[in-house]
Parts: structure tokens; C-alpha cells; sequence
């Protein structure tokens, strides 16, 4: 367990929403529910945070849910009760999945590989665990290879990543690196919000 | 751009409002005489970071990314401008801040007619 990362995502759960549950999740709403409307058989949901996505879940579904910040989880605990559906969370990092290979259908993440320490090395552990043709599907705020936007990032993830998530990070690459198969990029806000589409070619 | 009207309010509020405070400031900080590429330079980096400071409170009501970009361009645009026009002759805080806020309205559409160009969903494979 990486107890750097737990520590700097505990400290930020108590105020967690008020910056990145307002605007934001508005602004996403519609773009996560068509993304995770694609949810089906058994679900890995990769950091779950205070569960600023569950709203946005199709009813009914089985879904386990992981986070690395136990504070995040206790935090997510209303939401997690109010959905119609089943969903069960274990504190766990991205580097070190307890579960067996192959254990399920689809993996879902969401601002999620913004703050993975490793993120190839993390992709890598959902490949391990997803199902061969079984599909990850990522909602993901990236770096931008255009100017002067790039610069931008690379300023502002100085200042942000020592509160919580990098903004410049190259997440489409990481993940062909890692072994996926990306099959489509959407982009939703220049080149930094986007919906990615992946498969486990494995 | 979002085409929900809440959002296109707020992202026309939150660049004129960057755009002015900018330029305000460099207006009040530069002065006749000043080596013009070094204002440039300073005035720059100065309505980036004004702009990028901004984005904290503005993002809790109009968004993350949506907003830290728009807001950084237009800190930038708006302070390279009005420095170094600063550096030529007088600017009065009112015209400084009258230039900002124009340049956050360029900023704003260009930033509307780009993402129009890069959004939307490309296949691999």
C-alpha cells in the first residue's frame, strides 16, 4: 500500500466535494452516465473517492468499488447506501489488486489515473484482472499536446499534485503502453476531458 | 463549447472577469519605460498565475478544466497586452481593465471555436 498517496487522499476527503463536486460534475454529468450506461456483468470501478459518480451509475448493477483512501470511502458511505444497486468497496491500491486474474467483465475509472503514482504499472494490474476482450472504459482529464495549453498544465500539476491529482499526465499513451487495445478517444473538452474506450486483448 | 446556457454564462463571466482583473492590475504595475519584452514576459506570467488562482473559487460553481484553461489563456493574453502597452505610454487602470476584459471575450471564443475542431470521438484500431 502506498501510504504517501493514502495520506495526501485522506487529508483531502473532508473537503473533497466542495471543490470537484460542483462545477465539475455538472459540467460531466451527462458524458459519465453515457459512458458508464455501458456497464454490464461484473464490475471493477477504480477509485471511488466520495462517490461524486455513483448518481451518475445505471440502476441494478453489481459493482465492486475500490479506493486507496479509507477517509474517501466513509465519505462515499451515503451514496453507496442510496443507490439502486449492489455496490461493495474494499481499500485497495491500483498497484496491488488482491484479486485473481481474469475476475471481471469490465473495469470503469473515473479522474482516476490523474493520481496514480505509476499509472503503467496500475493499468497493467487492471489487465491482470480483466477478463480477455473485456472492455475499460475511462473517464480521464489528460494533459494537451497543443500550445500554449500544455505549458499551462505543466505549471498548474507544480501546484496540484501536491494536493491531489497531476494535470498533465499522457493517460491514452499509458494505457496502449500497458497492454490495452484503445478502440476510441472522445474528446469532450479540447484534448484534456476525454472519454476513453479500451479492450484487453490478452 | 457546452451548449447548456448556465455554462456559457459562466464561461463568458469567468474570462471577462479574469480579462479585467489582469489587465488592472497590469496596468498598475507597469510603468512608461519599462524594457518591453522583459513586461511582456513578466505581465504574462503574472495574468497566468492571476488567472490560474482564479480558477479555484470559479471552478466550485462552472467547472475544472473548462475553466483553469480558458481563465490561464486569457490571464496570459490579457496581461501580454496591456503591459506592454504600459510600457509605451500611460494606461489609466480603467482603460487597462477595459482592455482586459475584451481580450477575455477573444479569448473565450477562440476557445469555443478550438475545442469545436478537437472535440468528439476518434476510433483506433
Amino acid at each position: 500500500m502506498d501510504k504517501h498517496t493514502q495520506k495526501k487522499w485522506d487529508k483531502a476527503a473532508p473537503h473533497f466535494d466542495i471543490m470537484a463536486g460542483g462545477g465539475a460534475e455538472k459540467r460531466w454529468k451527462p458524458f459519465k452516465e453515457a459512458l458508464f450506461s455501458n456497464m454490464e456483468g461484473n464490475i471493477l470501478f477504480l477509485a471511488l473517492g466520495t462517490g461524486l459518480d455513483i448518481p451518475t451509475f445505471p440502476k441494478g448493477k453489481n459493482i465492486t468499488a475500490i479506493d486507496i483512501s479509507p477517509k474517501m470511502l466513509e465519505v462515499a458511505q451515503p451514496r453507496i447506501e442510496e443507490y439502486d444497486g449492489s455496490i461493495t468497496t474494499e481499500v485497495m491500491d491500483v498497484h496491488d489488486l488482491k484479486y485473481a486474474e481474469d475476475s471481471f467483465d469490465q473495469v470503469f475509472t473515473s479522474c482516476t489515473f490523474c493520481s496514480v503514482p505509476n499509472p503503467i504499472e496500475g493499468l497493467k494490474s487492471l489487465k491482470r484482472v480483466l477478463k480477455p476482450d473485456g472492455g475499460l472504459y475511462m473517464f480521464e482529464h489528460t494533459g494537451s499536446k497543443y500550445y500554449p495549453f500544455k505549458i499551462m498544465m505543466d505549471l498548474m500539476t507544480q501546484l496540484s499534485k501536491r494536493l491531489g491529482p497531476d494535470m498533465n499526465r499522457t493517460t491514452v499513451d499509458n494505457v496502449a503502453a500497458a497492454g490495452f487495445e484503445v478502440l476510441e478517444v472522445n474528446n469532450l473538452f479540447l484534448d484534456v476531458v476525454k472519454t476513453i474506450k479500451c479492450r484487453n486483448p490478452k | 463549447m457546452d451548449h447548456r446556457i448556465f455554462f456559457v454564462v459562466g464561461d463568458l463571466i469567468v474570462n471577462l472577469l479574469v480579462g479585467t482583473l489582469v489587465g488592472l492590475t497590469c496596468a498598475i504595475v507597469v510603468g512608461v519605460g519599462w524594457n518591453m519584452f522583459l513586461a511582456m514576459i513578466l505581465t504574462m506570467m503574472l495574468g497566468m498565475l492571476i488567472g490560474g488562482f482564479m480558477f479555484f473559487p470559479l471552478s466550485i460553481l462552472f467547472g475544472a478544466m473548462e475553466i483553469m484553461l480558458p481563465a490561464m489563456l486569457t490571464g496570459m493574453i490579457s496581461g501580454m497586452i496591456v503591459g506592454m502597452k504600459s510600457t509605451m505610454h500611460t494606461v489609466a487602470p480603467s482603460e487597462g481593465a477595459i482592455i482586459g476584459c475584451v481580450c477575455g471575450l477573444i479569448c473565450i471564443l477562440a476557445i469555443w471555436l478550438i475545442n469545436s475542431r478537437l472535440r468528439g470521438a476518434r476510433l483506433h484500431g
